[in-house]
C-alpha cells in the first residue's frame, strides 16, 4: 500500500470512530457539568447532577426494577439459552443454521411492533402487566444472542471428552455438569451478561408493558420529556456504564476477537 | 447416532418461549387488525376497514416513511460496509481497535444516542456553539435540529454498528490467498473488488440493509424527539396503543408498514443480486 493511500484511509477510520463514539462521550461528558444544561461551555466539573438524580424519589425504584428485570433475563436466557444451543449441536449444521435463524426472527422486528403486539397479547391473556411481563419480553430478544454465542463455543467443542465420561459411567446431566459446563462456563456467562445489557438498555418495548412501574431507560424518557437537565445525563451515563462494562466482561469472557 | 428425545427435550424451552411470546402473539395482533372497536372495547369482527382506513388516513405518511427508511438503510449499509472493508483490508493491526468501537457502540444507548444527538444539534447545542466559537456563524443555525436531516443523522447513528457487523463477518470468510490469487491473475484493484469482495460480502450486506430498513421504517421515537414535525408512520402507531385506543388500526398499520417494507426490501435484494461486475 502507498503512503497517500494510507493516510486517507486512517482519516476515514478516525471520522467513523469519531461519529460512533462522541455522542456516548458527550452523555457522559455532561453528566459531570455544573451549569443547569447539557451544552458547553463547560464552566466546571461538579457531580450536582448526579445528586439530583440520587435525591429524585423515582430513581432507586427505576434502578431496582432495571437490576432486578436484567438479572432475572440474564439468568433465564444462561439456562434456556445453553440448553437450546447442547440441542442445536446434536442436529445437523443445516438444521442448526435454520433454528437459529428461526430464533433470530424476532430481532429483525421493529421494537414497536414487537411491543404492541405483546401489549395486545398480554391484556388478552390477562397476565397482569409489570416487571413480569418485561421479563417475559426481553427473553425474546436477548435469547437469540445467547443461543447464538453459546452455540459458536460449542461448534469448536471437543466432544470426546464427554464421551470419555458417559463411557466412564456418568449420566448425561452428571456429564454436563462435570465436564461441559466447567469447559464453556466463560462463554455461557460471557452470553448472559450480553443478554443483560440488551435487556438493560431496552426503552422501546419495556415502556409499552410495564404498565406501572420504571427502569431506568423510563426514567431517562420521563426526565428528557420534561425539563431537560443534565441529571438526565447523569442516568444515561449509568446505563451506559452498565451496558458497556457488561459487555467489556462478556468481550474478553468470550474471548471475542471478530 | 444421539437420543432424539434428549435433543428436543433441550430445545422445548427456548422452543416454547419462541412460541408463546412471539408466535402466539403475533398471530392474535395480525387477527385483531380486522376487529372493531366498540365503545372502547374490542369487538370480534372480520372488516377489511382498518386496512382501507390506513390506505385513506395514512398512505401519504407511510410512502414518506418508506422512502426515508431507504435514504437511511442506504447510507447506513455503504457506511457499514466502508467500515467494514476498512477493518478487513485496510488497518492491519488497528482493525481489531475499529471493531471494537463497532462492538462497542452496538450494545447500549438506543435512548441516550437519540438523546445525545438533541444535545448536539439544539440551538443551544454543541455543533452551534461550536461553530459560533469557532466564528463561522453568528446566529445558530435553526436548522441542524427538528427536521428530516437530523432524523437521517440520528438514525443511521444508531444503526451503523448493526450494518457493520453482518457485512465485517461476511467479508471475514474471503481469505488474502484468494485477493492474491487474483492479483497474480492480472486482476487489478477494481476487479479484485468487484468480482471477489462484492459478491462475497452479499449475505452480509442485505442483511445489513433488511435490519436497517425495518428498523427505520418502524421507529417513533426519533422523529418525534429530534424531527419536530417529521411525521413517520411509527409516531402514528404509537399512539393508538395509549390515549387513541385504537388497538385494531394500531394493528393493521404495522402489517402494512411490515408488508411494504418487505417488498421494498425484496425488491432491493433482487437489484443488488443483479450486480454483474465488468
Amino acid at each position: 500500500m502507498n503512503r497517500p493511500s494510507n493516510i486517507v484511509w486512517g482519516g476515514i477510520g478516525v471520522l467513523f470512530a469519531v461519529f460512533l463514539l462522541s455522542p456516548l462521550a458527550l452523555v457522559v461528558l455532561f453528566a459531570f457539568t455544573s451549569r443547569p444544561q447539557s451544552a458547553f461551555p463547560i464552566e466546571a466539573l461538579s457531580l450536582r447532577w448526579w445528586e439530583a438524580m440520587w435525591v429524585n424519589p423515582n430513581f432507586v425504584p427505576a434502578l431496582w426494577n432495571s437490576l432486578m428485570i436484567s438479572g432475572t433475563v440474564g439468568l433465564i436466557c444462561a439456562i434456556v439459552g445453553t440448553m437450546a444451543a447442547l440441542g442445536l449441536a446434536q442436529l445437523d449444521e443445516r438444521r442448526a443454521r435454520l433454528a437459529a435463524a428461526v430464533l433470530c426472527l424476532p430481532l429483525m422486528l421493529p421494537p414497536l411492533v414487537l411491543g404492541v403486539a405483546l401489549l395486545s397479547f398480554y391484556s388478552r391473556a390477562r397476565i397482569p402487566m409489570g416487571p413480569q411481563t418485561v421479563i417475559m419480553s426481553h427473553l425474546l430478544f436477548a435469547l437469540p444472542f445467547v443461543v447464538l454465542v453459546v452455540y459458536a463455543r460449542l461448534r469448536n467443542f471437543d466432544f470426546r471428552v464427554v464421551e470419555s465420561a458417559r463411557d466412564l459411567g456418568a449420566s448425561p446431566v452428571r456429564a454436563f455438569f462435570t465436564v461441559t459446563l466447567p469447559i464453556i462456563r466463560p462463554t455461557v456467562v460471557g452470553a448472559a451478561l450480553i443478554a443483560m445489557a440488551l435487556s438493560l438498555d431496552d426503552f422501546v418495548i419495556t415502556f409499552f408493558t410495564i404498565s406501572k412501574g420504571m427502569t431506568l431507560p423510563t426514567f431517562v424518557f420521563a426526565m428528557i420529556r420534561t425539563t431537560v437537565t443534565p441529571a438526565a445525563n447523569a442516568v444515561g451515563t449509568l446505563i451506559l456504564v452498565m451496558t458497556i462494562g457488561a459487555t467489556l466482561i462478556a468481550l474478553w469472557l468470550t474471548r471475542y476477537r471478530g | 447416532m444421539r437420543d432424539r428425545g434428549a435433543t428436543y427435550l433441550l430445545l422445548a424451552p427456548a422452543a416454547l418461549i419462541f412460541g408463546t411470546l412471539f408466535i402466539l402473539p403475533l398471530a392474535y395482533f395480525l387477527v385483531i387488525s380486522f376487529w372493531r372497536v366498540v365503545l372502547f372495547k374490542l369487538k370480534p369482527d372480520l372488516t377489511i376497514a382498518n386496512y382501507l382506513q390506513v390506505f385513506e388516513l395514512h398512505l401519504p405518511t407511510l410512502l414518506f416513511t418508506l422512502g426515508l427508511a431507504l435514504v437511511i438503510a442506504v447510507v447506513t449499509t455503504c457506511l457499514g460496509f466502508v467500515y467494514a472493508y476498512l477493518i478487513r483490508f485496510k488497518a492491519g493491526r488497528l482493525g481489531p481497535v475499529l471493531l471494537f468501537v463497532a462492538l462497542i457502540t452496538l450494545f447500549g444507548g438506543y435512548l441516550m444516542k437519540i438523546y445525545s444527538w438533541m444535545t448536539i444539534l439544539g440551538i443551544t447545542g454543541v455543533l452551534n456553539t461550536a461553530l459560533k466559537a469557532l466564528g463561522l456563524i453568528s446566529e445558530p443555525l435553526p436548522w441542524l435540529f427538528y427536521n428530516v436531516g437530523a432524523v437521517v443523522v440520528t438514525l443511521v447513528n444508531f444503526l451503523l454498528p448493526l450494518a457493520i457487523l453482518p457485512i465485517y463477518a461476511s467479508m471475514r470468510g474471503i481469505t488474502d490467498i484468494e485477493m492474491e490469487a487474483a492479483r497474480d491473475l492480472g486482476a487489478g484493484g477494481w476487479r479484485r473488488f468487484s468480482d471477489i469482495v462484492v459478491p462475497r460480502s452479499n449475505t452480509g450486506i442485505m442483511a445489513a440493509f433488511a435490519l436497517c430498513f425495518l428498523l427505520a421504517a418502524g421507529d417513533y421515537l426519533t422523529p418525534q424527539l429530534v424531527g419536530g414535525k417529521v411525521n413517520m408512520i411509527g409516531v402514528q402507531i404509537a399512539p393508538q396503543f395509549g390515549g387513541l385506543g385504537n388497538w385494531p388500526l394500531g394493528s393493521a398499520m404495522s402489517f402494512v408498514t411490515l408488508g411494504s417494507s418487505l417488498a421494498v426490501i425484496l425488491l432491493s435484494i433482487v437489484l443488488l443480486l443483479q450486480w454483474r461486475p465488468r
